[in-house]
């Protein structure tokens, strides 16, 4: 049975206004004024006191919706993947659901792999709209991003959400050629449960978790399709800092230029499940026709996907229905990390 | 606080979508709700909803003792906004954006917020608040 290929019909974005620079971060902790530069940091995105993972997974649906411009109706699956949701136990996907008017007789769940939670909802959909089962479904990688005060993961720890409406791909800007995932079982960073904010390896997080598994990831990729790095015009693999996205870029036989792009968590940080989601975004709004694009997402505990994606003539058409990531990046405002600590939840205070 | 969970689920509609009716004979949009056209008594109506459209400023307050629950979120800012299609009044919460900022007439566009939340450990209720609308220069 030959089966239509799934793609995607709409994305949207979402980046709260206010940044903290990693410098203000090293300042307070006593860290080497140097430290956050080593590993590719400049700012990061800190979402609002009034902000969670629903209402910036609201935004970047509702944006991608607008993309999309297609009957809400037909919405079969709503999937978010996070690991910093609102509720323990309570789908943050009705919330954003019944929040965005979409019908109720539909999927609905909230995914957790860390950063690639999001990514596998985007497999399961290809999976779910490649067999007719629904017509489409939305994907939300929406994070706002834990990290113990003054652990190295707080220069980069940050809040964003990126949103996918999938379908059948001759509606789609870009369609899922084809996708691997690679996974084990390997503790490189971690969130018990009750505990406030993950814990990790150091130095563990790189090489057997991030490189080992998107190499495999991406190799088997290359190996089902036989396609070569020199196929692809942008790569966007996930991004917890800087550098890693540079190295594995470079390990796999790809340039810096296919990987710039796409690369901005040096200037909003690591936004987890939305991370390398919205670097693919901003390589959407950028894109031509006929430019295929390797999407790379990882999650500790640990796991890698790999997509090929190929561009279609849609994506013209579609870029500007909707505010871009540039625009999100635009609109910023720094804040010092008192304010920051206010936002986030970082000062033990009870309620009155 | 107190929240009543049966309220919070009734009104949800009207929190996250601001579900208004828009009269046929007479074309006058009423929020919130209403079975019946408030201008012209006609039960003609249809259900819109205001989250799809920005809104202008009219004017605005800061209010620095907030109630219970919302005392780590002050200044709450306030607005008197005019929906821009329909020209409907209503007043919501400002966010995004601190009070020097504010200006009248600025076009402001609604966005899903935590409004309040029943302690650490109770119900959290989303609803629309309005920031400056992204892109426009205004801050």
């Amino acid at each position: 049975m030959v089966l239509d290929l799934a793609g995607v019909i709409g994305w949207g974005v979402y980046i709260p206004r206010w940044r903290v620079k990693a410098s203000e971060i090293a300042r307070i902790w006593g860290f080497h004024p140097k430290s956050p530069q080593e590993i590719g940091l400049e700012e990061k995105a800190v979402a609002g006191i009034d902000e969670d993972v629903v209402t910036m997974g609201w935004e970047a649906a509702r944006n991608a919706l607008k993309r999309a411009g297609i009957d809400k109706n037909k919405i079969g699956a709503v999937w978010v993947g996070t690991e910093s949701k609102p509720y323990a136990v309570k789908p943050s996907a009705v919330i954003i659901a019944e929040a965005l008017g979409l019908p109720r007789t539909k999927l609905s769940s909230d995914l957790e792999f860390a950063c690639r939670a999001a990514s596998e909802a985007i497999r399961i959909s290809i999976g779910v709209v490649e067999s007719g089962l629904v017509k489409y479904t939305l994907v939300i990688g929406s994070d706002t991003a834990q990290a113990n005060p003054g652990n190295v993961l707080e220069f980069s720890a940050s809040s964003a959400a990126t949103a996918l409406v999938i379908g059948p791909s001759n509606e789609s800007v870009a369609v899922f050629e084809a996708s691997v995932s690679y996974t084990s079982d390997t503790t490189d960073f971690w969130r018990r449960d009750g505990s406030p904010y993950p814990l990790h390896g150091e130095a563990f997080t790189g090489e057997p978790a991030y490189f080992n598994h998107i190499i495999n990831a991406v190799k088997k990729l290359f190996e089902e399709t036989g396609l070569k790095p020199s196929d692809f015009k942008y790569v966007v693999f996930h991004q917890p800092n800087g550098k890693f996205p540079l190295s594995v870029a470079r390990i796999l036989g790809f340039t810096t230029e296919q990987v710039k792009p796409g690369l901005l968590t040096p200037i909003i940080g690591n936004s987890y499940n939305s991370s390398a989601l919205i670097g693919f975004a901003r390589v959407l709004e950028i894109a031509q026709p006929g430019d295929r694009v390797l999407l790379a997402p990882f999650g500790s505990g640990a796991g890698s996907d790999a997509f090929s994606i190929l561009v279609t003539d849609r994506v013209l058409e579609k870029k500007d229905l909707a505010p871009k990531v540039d625009d999100y990046l635009a609109r910023k405002t720094y804040i010092d990390y008192a304010t920051y600590s206010k936002f986030r939840g970082l000062i033990s205070r009870i309620q009155e | 606080m107190f929240y009543s969970l049966p309220r919070a689920w009734r009104e949800r509609n009207g929190h996250y979508l601001l579900k208004a009716t828009k009269c046929l004979d007479c074309g006058k949009t009423l929020f919130p709700a209403s079975n019946v056209c408030r201008a012209c008594g006609s039960r003609n109506i249809t259900s819109v909803n205001l989250v799809d459209e920005d809104a202008r400023l009219l004017s605005w307050t800061a209010i620095y003792s907030p109630p219970s629950g919302l005392s780590h979120q002050k200044p709450l800012l306030i607005g008197l906004l005019e929906t821009i299609n329909s020209k409907v009044k209503l007043i919501s919460r400002l966010t995004d954006v601190l009070p020097e900022e504010l200006s009248e007439n600025m076009v402001m566009e609604p966005v899903l917020r935590r409004v309040s939340e029943a302690g650490d450990y109770g119900i959290i209720n989303y609803g629309i608040a309005y920031r400056p609308k992204l892109g426009s220069r205004q801050i």
